[in-house]
C-alpha cells in the first residue's frame, strides 16, 4: 500500500500541470480514487478463483446437495463475491474519501450503492469467465490479459483528455471508467468526471445486469450440465 | 410405500458407464444398505439422487419428484454427509455445522440446539472452536456425518460414515444413525463394510460394476446362498457311515462331510430351524456330542456368491 502511495506521489509531481487541471486539480486525488476502483474490480474478480478451489477439493459437491435452488446458490456467489470485496476495499475507500475530502455525504452514498452493483456485476463477469473456460490456466491468462486492457484502457489512472483518440473511445465504455467517474464525483472531484455522472450510473446498471444475468445463466448451466466435474 | 423410486438410471462418464440401468425401490422409514466394492456406482448413485448429478439416462422419483424434472423439490427432502469430509471456508466445526444448519433454514435457537448436540454426542464439544484442518480423519469424518444429524432430512444418505472411525466412534455413529431412523427419517446407507451394512439395514442392495446385483433383507440374502450355512459336529465317538447317510435326508441340509471319524461339517440352510432336530438326531442315535458349532454366512459370503469375487478382489479389477 505504501508502494502504491509513494508511486502516486511521484507520479503526482511528475505530471504536467494540464493534466493536474484534466484530473480535476490534483492529480494525485485521482490516481487515489482509480487505485481504489482499480483494487475493488480485482477483489470481485476473485470469486473465480474460489469456484474453481470448490470443483478442486469437492465442496461443490457439498453446496450442490444444499437443500436450496440453484438459482439461490448462483445468486448467492454472485452477491458474496461482490459484498466481500467491497468490504475488502471500504477501508480504503474510507481513506481516500477522508484524504479527498467528504463535501456531500449523499452523493458518496449514491456513488457507493453504484460501487456495491459495479462490484457485484465484476464477479458476475467473472463467473462467467470461468465457468465458460473451465481451465484454471487459461482463466489464468485470460484474466491477465483481460486485467491488463479493462485496466489500461480505463480513466483509472489517466485523464481521457490525454489518451489516443482510439483509446479514449473505448475507454468510454469501459466499466471501470463508470465506476471510477461516479466515485470521483461522490468525492467531489468533478472536474475530472468524463461524462455526467448518471450516465455512469446508467452505465454501471447495464454492466451488471448483463453480466449478473450471463453469469447466472452460465454457472447454472454449467452445474446442471455437471461441467463442474 | 417407496419413498425412491429409479427407473432406468443411467449414468455415462464418456464411455465408462458408471451406473447401468438402474431399479430400485426405497421404502419410506427403512435404512436401505447400498453395498459393493469401491468403483461399483454407489456414490454416482447417490450424486444423482441428491441432484448434483444429473443421470443420462433414466430417472429417479423422490418422494414423487422427477429428479431430473423437479430437481428442486427433490433436492428439499434429502441432506447427505458426504464419503469424503466436505470442509469449507469456515474452519471451526461450530462453524461449518452453524452454516449448515442456516442453510437448512433451522432458526437461531434450534440451531445453536442441535449443533449443541451433535458436537456433545459425536466428541467434539471440546473442540468446537479449534480449526478443522488440524482434525484428524475420523474427527473431520465426525463433522460430516454430525451435519445429517443436525439437518434431519427426510432422507438422509450416509456415504462411507465409519471409514478411519475407530470402533467406539463406529458404535456412537450407528446408535445415531439408528435413531435418525427412529425419528422419521429414511437413511441410505453406502459402504463397503459389510458388517456395517448387516448391522443396520433393513435391506441390502449390492451393486456391481454399476449393476444391481441383488436386492432384499440381509438375512434373506443370507439364506438364498444353498447350503451357505454350516454346523460342525464333534462327536464322544465315531460316526458310523449309515448315519451320516441319514443326517443328509433331514431337508435343509445340503451336504454332509466327515473331517475326521467324529468331526462332522454340515452344510444346510436356516441353520437355526434345523439345529433342535439334528442335535435331536444324535440324541436319538445315542452318539454323545462333545460340541457343537453354528455359523451363517456372511454378507462377504453373498457378494462372492453372487459375483465369484470377494469385495477386495472386486476392488482391485
Amino acid at each position: 500500500m505504501a508502494q502504491i502511495a509513494l508511486f502516486g506521489l511521484i507520479a503526482n509531481r511528475m505530471v504536467k500541470e494540464a493534466v493536474q487541471i484534466e484530473a480535476g486539480g490534483n492529480y494525485f486525488h485521482f490516481y487515489a480514487a482509480g487505485i481504489v476502483i482499480t483494487l475493488l474490480y480485482s477483489m470481485a474478480v476473485f470469486i473465480s478463483y474460489d469456484i474453481y478451489e470448490e470443483a478442486d477439493h469437492g465442496v461443490i459437491e457439498y453446496l450442490l446437495s444444499l437443500p436450496i435452488s440453484r438459482r439461490e446458490l448462483v445468486l448467492g456467489r454472485a452477491i458474496g463475491g461482490g459484498l466481500r470485496s467491497f468490504l475488502y476495499v471500504a477501508p480504503l475507500m474510507l481513506i481516500v474519501l477522508l484524504m479527498i475530502g467528504i463535501t456531500n455525504p449523499f452523493r458518496i452514498l449514491i456513488a457507493f450503492a453504484a460501487l456495491f452493483l459495479f462490484a457485484f456485476g465484476v464477479s458476475g463477469m467473472s463467473i462467467t469467465i470461468a465457468v465458460s473456460i473451465k481451465s484454471h490456466d487459461r482463466f489464468d491468462i485470460l484474466l491477465g490479459a483481460l486485467n491488463a486492457f479493462i485496466v489500461r484502457l480505463s480513466t483509472t489512472m489517466y485523464p481521457v483528455a490525454f489518451m489516443p483518440e482510439q483509446y479514449a473511445t473505448l475507454a468510454q465504455f469501459n466499466p471501470l471508467t463508470f465506476a471510477a467517474d461516479i466515485f470521483r464525483w461522490g468525492a467531489g472531484l468533478e472536474a475530472s468526471l468524463l461524462a455526467n455522472p448518471f450516465l455512469s450510473v446508467l452505465g454501471i446498471l447495464m454492466f451488471f445486469s448483463v453480466f449478473t444475468f450471463l453469469g447466472i445463466i452460465f454457472y447454472e448451466r454449467q452445474l446442471e450440465g455437471g461441467g463442474w466435474r | 410405500m417407496a419413498i425412491i423410486q429409479t427407473v432406468d438410471l443411467t449414468k455415462k462418464f464418456g464411455n465408462f458407464t458408471a451406473v447401468d440401468h438402474l431399479n430400485l425401490s426405497i421404502e419410506e422409514g427403512e435404512i436401505f444398505g447400498l453395498l459393493g466394492p469401491n468403483g461399483a456406482g454407489k456414490t454416482t448413485t447417490l450424486l444423482m439422487l441428491v441432484t448434483v448429478i444429473k443421470p443420462t439416462k433414466g430417472t429417479a422419483y423422490v418422494d414423487g419428484y422427477d429428479i431430473t424434472r423437479e430437481p428442486d423439490k427433490a433436492r428439499r427432502l434429502i441432506g447427505m454427509a458426504f464419503q469424503d469430509p466436505k470442509l469449507m471456508w469456515v474452519v471451526t466445526p461450530w462453524d461449518v455445522l452453524n452454516w449448515h444448519a442456516k442453510v437448512c433454514g433451522l432458526s437461531s435457537l434450534e440451531r445453536k440446539k442441535r449443533v449443541k448436540w451433535a458436537l456433545t454426542e459425536l466428541g467434539l464439544w471440546e473442540n468446537r472452536h479449534k480449526s478443522v484442518h488440524t482434525f484428524s480423519g475420523g474427527m473431520r469424518k465426525r463433522v460430516e456425518i454430525a451435519k445429517i444429524l443436525i439437518q434431519r432430512p427426510k432422507i438422509a444418505i450416509v456415504d462411507e460414515p465409519t471409514t478411519q472411525i475407530d470402533i467406539v466412534g463406529k458404535h456412537r455413529i450407528w446408535n445415531m444413525i439408528r435413531t435418525l431412523r427412529d425419528e422419521g427419517s429414511t437413511i441410505i446407507l453406502a459402504t463397503n463394510e459389510l458388517y456395517e451394512a448387516d448391522l443396520l439395514s433393513d435391506r441390502v442392495a449390492i451393486m456391481h460394476k454399476g449393476k444391481l446385483l441383488v436386492c432384499d433383507s440381509p438375512k434373506k440374502l443370507k439364506d438364498s446362498i444353498v447350503g451357505g450355512d454350516l454346523i460342525e459336529v464333534i462327536l464322544e465317538k465315531e460316526a458310523p457311515k449309515t448315519l451320516i447317510e441319514e443326517l443328509e435326508k433331514i431337508d435343509k441340509i445340503v451336504e454332509v462331510l466327515v473331517l475326521k471319524p467324529n468331526h462332522l461339517r454340515i452344510y444346510l440352510n436356516r441353520a437355526e430351524e434345523i439345529l433342535p432336530q439334528i442335535t435331536e438326531f444324535f440324541i436319538k442315535t445315542h452318539l454323545p456330542i462333545q460340541s457343537i458349532r453354528m455359523s451363517e454366512p456372511s454378507l462377504d459370503d453373498v457378494f462372492a456368491h453372487y459375483t465369484g469375487l470377494t469385495i477386495e478382489e472386486a476392488e482391485k479389477r
